[in-house]
């Protein structure tokens, strides 16, 4: 345990060594929020406005909420696996009496702190300028079922990003494009970070519900509104908990497959 | 004049040469992205064709006008992306020196690195996303002299977006602590996949004329649905020109302060 907090230590530090370019990439997430936030808010102008379900008050906390569900679920530093893949430094590790994935993991952690610390002054300094109607949870047991989907989805994000950083044991020339079209496309729009999943139509939401994309964002910011409860909180709850198992068992196996046909190329 | 545009037409389809042939040997790579491009588009098109669906106006824009805006956009933005390429991979030619061997020759520098990658695969997006412009421009029915102004305007737009990737180019040599200055140039302008309308002040007014994401890309959509003047288009121009000018004189500062560290 020792040794993971001194990763953890330093993976924090590390952050700080290009602070402008941390700020400048927090910048960016604040850009995005921008366009989803006003976006909603003029689709909402109206008062009494009810549309998909949503108020004007649902809607735009569930844009703040992204904000902080992003940086609990988003931060991450496990892409920089499929580097050291392509270019061998996986034998570094490899050699260390560590877990690999544990490695990752607390490097992951790391960077989830110290982005939250963020994503908190960025929700304050907005929620302060645009002032918008918030809706707070005051039901235990919807605030309890959040922190649970909360946790499942950061299991489920780092299992995808781990398999999909795999790849390049096989194929390392589309490291970064496998990265750009599963985490950058596909996940941005599946996972409800650009816009609530339920106003597609009912096909296409069961069909995108089976994915394990809704439950990085879409279901615990949905959790915390209230708009899920009872059995469909349940049964939303176990489908995230079966993705997490399916996951894992998928990426132990393509790890040892990988393992097996990993030549330390470029060292 | 003519001569020297001879010369550099033929050095930019050299070099463009070279930068395809470079993708096309990766196939599987090439696809890879290609697909994660068309992909996003189409999840933002089917988002705004969903929402639209449920509220029918946006800002008091019909849907086909808000989908015009989007395709407007992404005019701008793949054609610049496909011009500019280079610029992605210009800070490792800062830090290792490299960027020596491109002063060297007897070829003006930000030509060089400006346009001296253009990106294949933002090519083959380019015309199925033309024919889509025209027929959703066509279902705006617009006048001869709203496209004619349309499309003088885009010009004006890919004017500001050549001075963005000066801009940012200038940044890459002046501090070198930066990599990703061209990742917040484009999310400025992803700011304007929808019309500026929608924005609070003083943004608006930020998007507008200090950072101009509305004249560049709002202007060009707002003059095919007849809503520009004459007036209008001669101030989106000058804002361009003098964007340009400044982005030119930065250019001109960042070059005194490269160190050729490394090299």
């Amino acid at each position: 345990m020792k040794k993971y907090w001194g990763i953890f230590r330093i993976s924090f530090q590390q952050e700080f060594a290009y602070r402008l370019n941390f700020i400048l990439w927090r910048v960016r997430n604040v850009f995005q929020i921008l366009l989803t936030y006003f976006l909603w808010s003029t689709v909402f102008a109206g008062p009494g406005t009810q549309i998909f379900g949503y108020d004007r008050a649902k809607i735009l906390t569930y844009i703040f909420g992204i904000m902080i569900v992003r940086a609990l679920v988003f931060s991450s530093r496990a892409m920089d696996v499929s580097r050291d893949i392509a270019q061998g430094d996986l034998s570094n590790y490899l050699l260390k009496p560590l877990s690999y994935l544990k490695y990752w993991f607390t490097r992951d952690v790391s960077s989830k702190v110290l982005n939250l610390i963020f994503a908190a002054v960025e929700f304050i300094v907005l929620f302060l300028i645009l002032k918008p109607p918030f809706f707070f949870q005051g039901n235990a047991v919807a605030l309890f079922a959040f922190t649970a989907s909360i946790i499942l989805a950061i299991m489920i994000y780092f299992f995808i990003l781990f398999l999909i950083s795999s790849i390049p044991f096989w194929t390392p020339e589309i490291g970064w494009g496998s990265h750009f079209l599963v985490t950058v496309v596909i996940i941005e729009a599946l996972s409800g970070a650009l816009f609530p999943i339920n106003i597609l139509p009912q096909g296409l939401q069961s069909l995108i519900m089976a994915t394990p994309f809704p439950y990085l964002i879409y279901f615990p910011v949905e959790v915390y509104l209230g708009n899920i409860h009872g059995s469909a909180l349940m049964g939303g709850l176990m489908v995230a908990l079966a993705w997490t198992g399916v996951l894992w068992f998928g990426l132990n196996f393509i790890w040892q497959k990988g393992l097996k046909v990993y030549q330390a190329i470029g060292r | 004049m003519v001569k020297k545009l001879k010369k550099y037409i033929k050095i930019w389809w050299m070099m463009s040469r070279n930068s395809f042939s470079v993708i096309i040997d990766q196939k599987l790579a090439l696809s890879v992205f290609l697909i994660g491009k068309i992909l996003r588009f189409v999840f933002f098109f089917g988002f705004l064709y969903f929402l639209l669906l449920g509220t029918k106006t946006l800002a008091g824009y019909s849907s086909n006008q808000v989908i015009f805006f989007f395709l407007t956009f992404n005019i701008i933005d793949v054609i610049s992306q496909f011009l500019f390429r280079e610029v992605y991979r210009f800070r490792p030619m800062i830090i290792n020196g490299d960027f020596d061997l491109v002063l060297a020759k007897p070829l003006n520098s930000l030509f060089r690195v400006l346009m001296g990658g253009a990106d294949i695969i933002d090519l083959i997006t380019i015309p199925p996303l033309i024919a889509l412009t025209i027929y959703f421009g066509s279902l705006l029915h617009p006048s001869f002299v709203s496209i004619l102004y349309y499309l003088v305007l885009l010009l004006n737009g890919f004017l500001i977006a050549a001075a963005f990737h000066i801009i940012v180019l200038s940044f890459a040599i002046v501090t070198l602590e930066v990599d990703h200055t061209v990742m917040i140039y484009r999310d400025l302008t992803s700011l304007g996949r929808l019309p500026v309308d929608i924005y609070q002040q003083p943004l608006r007014a930020f998007l507008t004329y200090l950072v101009p994401v509305g004249i560049m890309i709002t202007l060009p959509a707002k003059a095919m649905m007849g809503m520009m003047g004459v007036m209008g288009i001669v101030s989106a121009f000058s804002i361009g020109i003098f964007v340009v000018f400044i982005a030119l004189r930065f250019w001109n500062y960042a070059l005194t302060k490269y160190s050729s560290a490394s090299s």
